[in-house]
């Protein structure tokens, strides 16, 4: 399910079977060396997101992404947004992301850190395809948190 | 020669019809255009989209196909890529879309090892059987929805969804 007035009236009235929360987590780097680098992982990041949602559409609820710059507190942020999100009885949240200060945080708390890949040199069909085995990577670990 | 001249009120009356006739052409030409108009309209075979899956290479095992088409949505145009599964009985070739009656997901063939010969869903763990036939005590209501297909020049196209025709 998107963010959006139709899917989320569906949400709320499938509670039961749609229990997971999905938001990408990406970075705002103004500085010219990392501007580039910065909307490309977003980029990628988002991209990966539509395709969890569309491969998992019936379960969980893409959110849109939570950006912060480098100098905020991420980590109040962080929970400040699982302390909302939690209030719509989600039973599980994932974030994603491909932003490396995120790879410390690790599995218990649910960030699933994925290396960036530069979509913009690809065509479509190797966008798709790219995309497409990284999601064949993160289905064991949904299918992991879900059994649980 | 004098008697093939011409009057003033001859030549008045010719040209007022002439003109005249212009005009009423003028008129009725849009009118009629309008009237034949859905007569020249394209014919529906522009619906079906070209993948590039050869007619030949597919066999009794269902596989994903690709197809990508271009969605207008408003004023924003993007290139969509849908999935079917695609498969061959005997020689009539069968393609069921991918989306779970359920919620929406994206089912996959043989997507859990406990049991093959069968379309699963990850999300609920719904289950169809080859002909896109719901398993019953698993989630999902009702059948995958077919997708119309032909072959052109050896490669398969693929139309629009229709409800399951072969349950």
């Amino acid at each position: 399910m998107h963010w959006n007035g139709k899917d989320s009236a569906v949400f709320q009235a499938q509670k039961e079977f749609i229990d997971t929360a999905v938001i990408p987590l990406t970075l705002i780097d103004g500085s010219e060396h990392g501007f580039q680098f910065a909307a490309s992982a977003a980029d990628f990041t988002l991209s990966l997101g539509n395709v969890i949602e569309n491969q998992f559409k019936g379960r969980i609820v893409l959110f849109p992404s939570f950006s912060y710059t480098s100098n905020q507190d991420k980590l109040t942020l962080f929970e400040n947004w699982k302390e909302e999100i939690n209030k719509a009885e989600f039973k599980h949240i994932f974030f994603i992301t491909s932003d490396r200060e995120w790879n410390t945080m690790g599995e218990e708390q649910n960030v699933i850190w994925i290396p960036s890949v530069p979509l913009e040199s690809m065509d479509q069909k190797m966008r798709n395809s790219i995309l497409e085995d990284q999601l064949r990577q993160l289905v064991p670990i949904f299918a992991k948190k879900w059994a649980n | 020669m004098s008697n093939n001249k011409v009057s003033r009120r001859q030549f008045l009356s010719y040209t007022l019809t002439g003109v005249g006739g212009f005009m009423a052409a003028g008129m009725l030409m849009p009118m009629v255009r309008f009237a034949v108009d859905p007569v020249l309209q394209k014919s529906a075979g522009g619906d079906f989209v070209l993948t590039d899956k050869k007619v030949a290479d597919i066999t009794e095992v269902p596989e994903r196909v690709d197809f990508t088409f271009e969605q207008v949505d408003a004023w924003y145009k993007s290139d969509v890529t849908n999935t079917a599964w695609v498969y061959k009985e005997g020689d009539e070739i069968i393609a069921l879309s991918p989306v779970c009656k359920h919620l929406g997901c994206t089912v996959n063939w043989e997507g859990d090892p406990a049991h093959k010969n069968q379309f699963f869903c990850p999300c609920h763990a719904g289950r169809y059987e080859k002909t896109g036939k719901n398993v019953p005590k698993t989630p999902p209501l009702g059948p995958l929805d077919q997708y119309e297909v032909r072959v052109n020049d050896g490669l398969l196209e693929i139309g629009k969804a229709i409800p399951n025709t072969l349950v």
